[in-house]
């Protein structure tokens, strides 16, 4: 199938037109990121400056210093990996088999549970941070990255077999009946043909579960009490957040390096991503 | 749905796994051992270096002191105090021995059952009889005492002296003149705002209701209720709001400011007169307006005097679920020791608790004068109920100030909505 | 050889399947929130939490005082214009730069989809405090652009629910756009061709084409907008500074989070979390029903 952008009946004039406001609405979208990693690099003076301009002419590592040299910083960022990358594999292979479950078997309950599924999405996470206080506590899960790990799996499965559903779905029954009479085995079929086919939608909902695990900062606040070593990396950027008294650099500098990792992430699996969310319309 | 019955089912096992919701058994710990760790929370300040050094100080003499015993300091982030602290009193696994805490958090902690009782321990302290009785009120509740005081900040009126020369203008001596000055300063130099005034900034402004004659509440020990709405309170609560106005501080700006946002706006030059603490002392030291600036005690209704400012602090307590009584309770006293607070004034600024301490360092350093003036003259404290920390943290009075600033209510609308959230509050709290 | 032609027809095996997932699931998101629900019908402050005093039960009593609560009114009815504000502006510029997408050569494409990864890749706390620098009065490179002086975006309700609603829409469009996008690439060329060559106007392919066959698509990103724009939490606690002054940009999610921890009222705040799901699982269940009305299926 072609795709559709090199059809040919659309007009050069309109052409040259959606191409150019595609380029500058390009251009709206990235600006903010790109005041961002520009204030990161300016001196002090020139940030609070009341004629800002788009450029330094002096860039300084003053703000990304300041960042740096919080005690511990690079264990608070690989704890931060830690977290998000666990979540990522261990609730995208939760998600796969689960996804798997509802699409290829019909079996009482499957609509219910589906539905629950989609309503669990809606449950407002902010307001679990008590009861999954208490949760963890007595899971002596409390000061430990596990109680950081815990809850994100859990909060990124209902979207991941939400979205993973339309990939499963989109594997041919031909196939797994082919696959049986070549005398496959069961657990052959769903990790050795099935898992490769449906694994650009793993990604694609991966990228969703990375986002959350690595931008939490309320359970590391609620969580992580006494012992600092298993803090994350949101929480040593939080000493820049203050709200009375912004420290714009930092700040900036600070958001520069938490968004580095998630836009290394993205720009990776950006080709799987594409390919995969569109994977739900394909029947 | 089918799924009715299932889930019918699964509801039944969790109750009876879980009738009621978990609650934690924070009851006093029985142990008191004498070898060990102890763990230690203090804040972490902007530039927190000085005061590590300090701390460490006491912190070796301490473990020289007592063997086995080893002590370790953790700076906790202001901001996510209250989320840690709450964590502590529901965990003890993970709580400190010893905590730094804000001065108007005393009755909520206490309330919470997270401070130990040190009554005892604190008037066996020989120390302890030079506290400045205002110091001593912050880590009272109900006659007992909960801590030590740790250091006290008043705020007073910081102006710009190049400003007031070069217009000619004196050193407001009224409230009344306070207004007007501000507005002579702005009209002449659009630039600057008269008096930064912030709608989020309590401490600021509470000063205006106090100096009209106005209090937050009225009662004692267990029993608080609501004055904010009263006749004086409302003119107070007039006055200061008044001041959000474009020909000196523009609402759209000023209503969002907190403390520090006018302390901030103060030192980067775009003021002419501000409301600062003592311990805003460093970042104005830090700021553009450096030798530019005076201080005075903030002037009340009637010339010549004083308007009552607002006690704040911090205190250093034991806490409740420590199983280390007798050393955590020692150390509090070294944290709080007069001589680690004349230290700690080097290294931070911040005012001792005890008054002979105090007026050995402000024979030393010239700035403290305003604000040990301000002290002398009688300061005010919030209400010591549990029920403050709910008032104060569901921003019943930034709301109340914003409220009126905004032209959503009037004063009087806006102060009785207030007392009612107040007495609600009060009234829960027993 | 094995002739049987399925043998994951067990009843048991998509069980086994989902057994880690609901294992998951019961412990760590039905067990708390059947915990959010109990905590609701009890009085529960920080001093029961941590054993001061002891848990009475409310019955509906916290109920009765959020309802009662006429600020609760006013919140939730900005809660749901202002959602409703988030997806339609969402959906309406994913759908509409998603057709652009199909309209131009590669390196614009490249350009505004990696613009749009930017965007999506931002954290959520990080977008909030740019976009609230963007548009700072005193050092905002907007205001300098549009000339207005030191206009301060947050002070008015109506304006710092706006700009709000620019950065939710900023970081939630690429989901909607790279999504859409996918969905239309996957459209046979010749379909839209054919169309073309009859005549049809780009509204008309757009409406009686495309938009027919992306519904599954449409369904899944109107859902999920209408979950996370409700949910909004981060954007209106950073840029607000925790709701706006005097409390004028509360939306439930933030009002809730004020009521549970910066007051301790934990069960006024688990009775909005409830109120909360209740209203996401009404608007859900009726939307499922339409669909279901006309034979999609899930």
């Amino acid at each position: 199938m072609r795709p559709v952008s090199a059809m040919s009946f659309v007009r050069r004039p309109w052409r040259l037109l959606a191409e150019a406001s595609a380029l500058l609405i390009a251009v709206v979208v990235a600006f903010p990121l790109y005041w961002m990693v520009l204030s990161a690099f300016k001196p002090a003076g020139e940030i609070e400056s009341s004629e800002p301009r788009p450029w330094t002419l002096a860039p300084s590592l003053d703000s990304f210093r300041r960042v740096f040299e919080q005690n511990e910083f690079g264990r608070y960022f690989l704890n931060s990996l830690v977290v998000a990358c666990t979540v990522v594999i261990v609730s995208a292979l939760i998600a796969f088999l689960a996804a798997t479950a509802v699409t290829r078997f019909r079996f009482r309950f499957r609509t219910t549970l589906l539905i629950m599924f989609l309503v669990a999405q809606m449950v407002p996470v902010e307001a679990l941070t008590i009861p999954l206080f208490f949760l963890m506590r007595d899971f002596g899960q409390l000061n430990t990255l596990g109680s950081l790990i815990l809850p994100h799996i859990a909060f990124s499965l209902p979207f991941a077999i939400w979205m993973l559903r339309g990939f499963v779905k989109a594997v041919p029954e031909a196939l797994e009946e082919a696959a049986y009479m070549d005398g496959a085995s069961r657990s052959r079929f769903l990790w050795q043909i099935l898992f490769p086919l449906v694994f650009p939608g793993l990604v694609a909902t991966s990228v969703f579960s990375f986002i959350s695990a690595w931008n939490d900062f309320l359970f590391a606040k609620s969580f992580i009490i006494s012992d600092t070593s298993q803090s994350t990396l949101p929480m040593a950027l939080l000493v820049f957040y203050k709200p009375d008294e912004p420290d714009w650099g930092g700040v900036m500098a600070a958001s520069t390096v938490m968004t580095i990792p998630v836009l290394i992430f993205f720009v990776l699996v950006q080709r799987r991503l594409v390919s995969g969310l569109g994977g739900a319309v394909k029947d | 749905m089918k799924l009715a019955p299932r889930l019918a089912v699964l509801l039944t096992a969790l109750a009876v796994t879980a009738c009621a919701p978990q609650t934690s058994t924070n009851s006093s710990s029985d142990k008191d051992e004498k070898t060990g760790t102890l763990r230690v929370w203090l804040f972490q300040e902007v530039g927190n270096k000085p005061k590590e050094k300090v701390v460490d100080s006491v912190v070796t003499a301490f473990e020289k002191a007592h063997d086995g015993t080893e002590v370790d300091v953790e700076y906790i982030p202001i901001e996510t105090r209250a989320q840690r602290v709450k964590a502590a009193f529901n965990d003890p696994d993970s709580a400190p021995d010893v905590m730094e805490y804000g001065n108007t958090d005393t009755a909520g902690y206490v309330k919470d059952g997270g401070l130990l009782d040190v009554t005892k321990e604190f008037g066996d302290w020989s120390e302890a009889k030079d506290t400045d009785p205002t110091a001593k009120q912050s880590v009272t509740v109900d006659g007992k005492i909960y801590g030590a005081p740790f250091y006290v900040g008043v705020r007073a009126l910081y102006y710009r002296t190049d400003v007031f020369e070069e217009l000619g203008l004196e050193v407001p001596k009224t409230m009344t003149e306070l207004a007007t000055t501000a507005r002579k300063i702005r009209a002449a130099k659009p630039e600057l705002y008269g008096l930064v005034v912030g709608g989020a900034y309590t401490y600021g402004a509470m000063p205006f209701v106090w100096a009209n004659g106005g209090e937050i509440a009225a009662g004692k020990g267990g029993s608080y209720a609501s004055a904010i709405d009263s006749a004086a309170a409302q003119k107070g609560i007039k006055a200061y709001t008044s001041l959000f106005t474009d020909d000196n501080c523009p609402a759209a700006k000023c209503a969002g400011m907190g403390g520090n946002d006018t302390v901030t706006a103060f030192a980067a030059g775009k003021a002419g007169m501000a409301i600062g603490g003592d311990f805003s002392h460093t970042a104005v030291e830090a700021g553009k307006v450096k030798g530019k600036y005076a201080v005075v005690p903030l002037p009340g209704v009637a010339a010549g005097s004083i308007a009552p400012a607002f006690a704040g602090g911090n205190n250093i307590g034991v806490l409740k679920s420590t199983s280390h009584r007798t050393l955590a309770v020692e150390l509090m006293e070294q944290l709080a020791s007069k001589k680690t607070q004349a230290s700690m004034f080097g290294a931070m600024g911040f005012l001792p608790t005890f008054s002979d301490v105090r007026q050995q360092v402000a024979a030393q350093e010239p700035y403290v004068k305003p604000f040990a003036e301000t002290l002398a003259a009688g300061t005010k404290f919030v209400p010591a109920s549990p029920a403050w920390s709910e008032i104060d943290s569901s921003l019943v009075l930034p709301t109340m100030f914003q409220e009126v600033i905004s032209g959503k209510k009037d004063v009087a609308g806006a102060s009785e909505d207030a007392a009612k959230k107040m007495d609600e509050a009060f009234g829960s709290a027993g | 050889m094995n002739s049987s032609p399925r043998p994951m027809g067990r009843w048991s095996t998509p069980w086994l399947y989902l057994a880690p997932a609901l294992v998951v699931l019961a412990g760590l998101l039905v067990y708390p929130v059947y915990q959010l629900g109990l905590i609701s019908f009890f009085q529960y402050t920080q001093a029961q939490v941590s054993g001061g005093e002891p848990t009475t039960f409310q019955g509906f009593g916290n109920y009765a005082e959020l309802f009662g609560d006429e600020q609760f009114w006013q919140v939730l009815l900005a809660t749901v214009v202002f959602a409703a504000a988030c997806v339609v502006s969402t959906l309406a510029v994913g759908c509409a730069l998603a057709v652009l997408l199909t309209r131009v050569r590669a390196v614009p494409r490249l350009a505004l989809m990696l613009a749009a990864m930017g965007a999506w890749a931002t954290p959520a706390i990080t977008g909030s405090t740019v976009w609230l620098f963007l548009f700072d009065p005193d050092f905002g490179p907007v205001n300098r652009v549009l000339g207005l002086g030191d206009h301060s975006w947050t002070y008015g309700r109506f304006s710092a629910f706006f700009l709000v609603l620019l950065e939710v829409v900023w970081c939630s469009f690429p989901f909607v756009m790279v999504t859409v996008y996918a969905g239309i690439r996957a459209v046979p060329a010749e379909v839209l061709e054919a169309a073309a060559l009859d005549g049809a106007s780009q509204w008309r392919i757009w409406r009686s084409v495309l938009a027919p066959m992306l519904r599954p698509i449409l369904v899944v990103v109107t859902i999920q907008s209408v979950i996370w724009d409700f949910k909004v939490f981060t954007q209106i606690y950073v840029m607000t500074n925790g709701g706006g002054i005097a409390g004028q940009n509360l939306v439930l999610n933030v009002y809730a989070y004020q009521k549970a921890f910066a007051s301790s009222q934990y069960s006024l705040g688990s009775a909005i979390g409830v109120v909360m799901l209740l209203i996401l699982l009404a608007v859900t269940l009726v939307y499922l029903r339409l669909l279901r009305r006309q034979g999609e299926e899930l």
